[in-house]
Parts: C-alpha cells; sequence; structure tokens
C-alpha cells in the first residue's frame, strides 16, 4: 500500500479506527506516515479540548439575552393585536364582499327587467 | 459511543436545575438571567464555531435564547437541558449559513490569503506527535468551508455521530462522512502546513 493511500485513509481512522490490516501494518513500519497519524491524533485532541472550552462574549450579548423575555411578550402582544385586527379586516372585507354581491344582483336584476318587458 | 461520551462530559456541566427551569417556564426574570449566565457562553461558543464569525454568531445566540424562552414550556425534563439547548443551538446557527450562502471560501480549497495570516507552526509539531493550541485550532475552524467546518466542529467537538450530522445537515449519511473525512484533512492542512519544497497541495 502506498504512503498516498494510506494517508488519504488517515482521517477516517484517527478517531474511527480501521480495520484495514494493511493500514496498521504500513503505519507499523513507515515513519513519514506515522508522524502523519500523530499530527491527526493531536488534532482530534484538541478538538476534544475545545468542547470544555469557551471564548469571550462580545460586550452587550448578555444583556441584550436579558432583555428577551419583555421583547418577546411585546412582540406577542403586538401579534396578538395584529390577529384581532384581521378578525375585524376580514368581518369588515366578508361585509363589503357581500353587500357588492348583493349591488350586483340587484343592478342584474334591474338591466335584464326592461330587456325581458 | 463518542455520542455517549459527550453527553457524560455536558452531564458534569450541566448548570441548570429543573428548579430553575420552572421558574423561568413561571415567568421569573431572575431565574432567566441565572438561566442565560450559566450558558450564554457556550451557546455563543457553539455558534461562532458553526458560523464562523462573532456578528453572524451573536445574532444565532439572541435567536437561540428567543427560541428557549418561547419553547421553554414544552420543555418537559426528558432529555438534559444542555442536550436540548445544543440542539437548539446547532439548529440555529446551521439554518442561519442556509439562509447566507454566503461565498466566502469555496469547498475546493481554503483561501491562500486567510491562511497566510495564520501565524508559522512554530513548535505546535514536536518529535512526540504535536500539540495544538486552543486558539490556533478557533482561527483554524473559522477558516474552513462551512459545509465542512459545521461536519467536524458537530463531530470532533461535540461529539454527535454521522446520522446526526447528517440530519441537522439535511444531507445524506454518505455525504456526511464525506464532509467529515474532508474537514479533518483540511484543517490538519491549515495546522500543519507542509514545509517549504515539499508541496503536495492534493495528494488524492
Amino acid at each position: 500500500m502506498r504512503c498516498e493511500e494510506v494517508q488519504e485513509a488517515l482521517p477516517a481512522h484517527v478517531k474511527d479506527g480501521s480495520d484495514s490490516l494493511t493500514v496498521r501494518r504500513h503505519l507499523a513500519r513507515c515513519p513519514d506516515c506515522k508522524a502523519e497519524l500523530a499530527r491527526y491524533e493531536s488534532l482530534m485532541g484538541g478538538l476534544r479540548i475545545l468542547q470544555t472550552t469557551s471564548v469571550p462574549v462580545p460586550p452587550g450579548l448578555f444583556d441584550r439575552l436579558l432583555e428577551i423575555p419583555a421583547r418577546s411578550s411585546r412582540l406577542d402582544s403586538a401579534r396578538d393585536h395584529v390577529v384581532r385586527h384581521r378578525k375585524v379586516y376580514v368581518g369588515g372585507g366578508i361585509a363589503v364582499a357581500l353587500a357588492g354581491a348583493a349591488g350586483a344582483a340587484l343592478w342584474r336584476s334591474k338591466v335584464r327587467h326592461p330587456a325581458t318587458a | 459511543m463518542k455520542r455517549q461520551k459527550a453527553t457524560g462530559d455536558r452531564a458534569e456541566r450541566e448548570l441548570v436545575s429543573s428548579d430553575l427551569i420552572e421558574r423561568c417556564k413561571d415567568g421569573d426574570e431572575q431565574a432567566w438571567k441565572e438561566l442565560v449566565e450559566a450558558t450564554h457562553r457556550d451557546v455563543y461558543t457553539l455558534c461562532l464555531r458553526i458560523l464562523g464569525n462573532p456578528a453572524d454568531a451573536q445574532e444565532a445566540t439572541q435567536d437561540v435564547f428567543l427560541k428557549v424562552w418561547r419553547n421553554l414550556s414544552s420543555f418537559r425534563g426528558e432529555a438534559m437541558f444542555s442536550t436540548w439547548l445544543y440542539r437548539v443551538a446547532s439548529n440555529t446557527a446551521i439554518s442561519k449559513h442556509r439562509k447566507r450562502k454566503r461565498q466566502r471560501v469555496n469547498e475546493s480549497g481554503v483561501d491562500d490569503e486567510v491562511l497566510a495570516q495564520i501565524p508559522s507552526p512554530g513548535s505546535v509539531e514536536s518529535a512526540a506527535g504535536a500539540k495544538v493550541e486552543v486558539e490556533r485550532l478557533e482561527e483554524a475552524l473559522a477558516l474552513l468551508p462551512e459545509g465542512l467546518r459545521e461536519a467536524v466542529v458537530l463531530r470532533d467537538v461535540y461529539g454527535l455521530n454521522i446520522a446526526e450530522i447528517a440530519a441537522e445537515q439535511k444531507i445524506s449519511e454518505t455525504a456526511a462522512k464525506v464532509r467529515v473525512h474532508r474537514g479533518r484533512k483540511k484543517l490538519k492542512e491549515i495546522m500543519f502546513p507542509e514545509k517549504p519544497g515539499t508541496e503536495t497541495e492534493e495528494r488524492t
């Protein structure tokens, strides 16, 4: 097995292990590939450490997060307001549509009446 | 297996008691302050690692806590709060990514100019196999193309398995596996650049 092939297998081998005997045999006798594996292993170690470390939080973010309950309830009440108004508008719209339909029917009957007379 | 371990790590760091959550559900502002205080650094960090820049990470963090506030009543406590929070956070950050469709660095390669800003490896690589500096690793992660970064962060930092990553990224498990593979390879290239004169950009 060539070094290129082994090194292509290393990103998976480093964490999930490799059942490939040829990879393991190659690693046992090839210092270059062994060094490459060591680099991947140190990388994995570093990434694991990241889970328990956090980065500094930008100033002001904490305060904005504290405002969320108040902001959220303001948004909710605004939304409720819109929903209530929407009902009024929908009701008004239906009334206008019905009135229009009635007017149109009346107009059509008036138009038809002289024609049939 | 790894997922178990990661969850175990989180269990040790569980800073939010069920009592605190109940008080938040009742609208107790002091309880909300305690909850935010205990968790916002981890959430911001996760968002930053996934999104790669502070402005987006701040926005995503606010979205996460807004979702937490609104959905707290549906949190029943069967899962650990931190697991639920991490899930909400990674979901939020990944959807933000998808919406942005930023064209920073494409998946075919890392931007050379950005790469040049990274300090040379110096003593990072020791004869025995190397230590990596956490700060440099954070910087290197930020340089990965976004799909690869999400995959590596979720797999190797937060311990999600391939099926979970595929679900989060809305891709097939095979594609998720490829992303993890390519992400690790790219990260290794950034952290341990080839020495001058031994240029092997793509060996495959």
